[in-house]
């Protein structure tokens, strides 16, 4: 399957990769499909890319990478997606949602209390919402 | 805006399946109890607030400071 995207020209996608975000990400309702790929290969960051909207893509990161013991409770998630805690649909990922302030890549940050949970077998998504969290929404990534 | 006044204890309903319960007045904070279906999103507005300004924040960045980002992190390591 083609889609056009602003910053990556034509991709042609696996059909299979599709991400379904039945509540979409925070702010960005309307876009519900997404592609996930590595900004180079071996690369921490990945582009989120819609494939509603050929002018919106979100970085990410693992979390993992930045906070090694990084723990979220996602009982509420599985819940909300009907998703089962373990068994046959319980391949999941977790990502953060990275900001980079043009020009400035040292003063990058996470945002650890709405982390992206992806369920890989059902492929489908969505982004949490993490009330009660000792994380930041701006994490400095790169230690000064 | 609609303003209605509530006594402790008692609920506003919100269309046939959501209900807002005042559970508990303590000075200046008050404590809500919210019955709503799993579909409807109930969040404290400054969260999701932060979390709508990172992903608008996110889906404004270029690939060279991705590539920039990548080289700091790399040599940081």
């Amino acid at each position: 399957m083609k889609i056009e995207t602003t910053r990556f020209g034509a991709l042609d996608i696996d059909e299979g990769k599709i991400i379904r975000m039945p509540q979409g990400m925070l702010g960005f309702p309307e876009s519900r499909r997404f592609v996930l790929f590595p900004h180079k290969g071996g690369s921490p960051f990945f582009w989120y890319q819609s494939v509603d909207d050929p002018g919106l893509a979100f970085v990410l990161t693992s979390p993992f990478l930045i906070v090694a013991d990084y723990k979220v409770d996602t009982k509420e998630a599985l819940e909300r997606m009907a998703w089962k805690e373990n068994g046959d649909d319980g391949n999941y990922e977790l990502y953060v949602v990275v900001n980079i302030p043009k020009g400035s890549p040292e003063k990058i940050t996470a945002n650890l209390i709405g982390p992206i949970l992806i369920n890989n077998t059902a492929h489908e998504a969505l982004q949490m919402v993490v009330a009660e969290s000792p994380y930041s929404h701006r994490f400095s990534v790169v230690q000064a | 805006m609609l303003i209605l006044t509530r006594k402790l204890g008692e609920r506003l309903a919100i269309g046939d399946d959501i209900c807002i319960t005042l559970l508990e007045i303590k000075g200046s904070q008050v404590k809500l109890g919210i019955e709503a279906p799993r579909s409807v999103e109930v969040h404290r507005q400054e969260v999701y607030e932060r979390i709508r300004a990172e992903n608008l924040a996110s889906a404004e960045v270029q690939s060279p400071d991705v590539s920039m980002a990548e080289a700091l992190l790399r040599n940081s390591r």
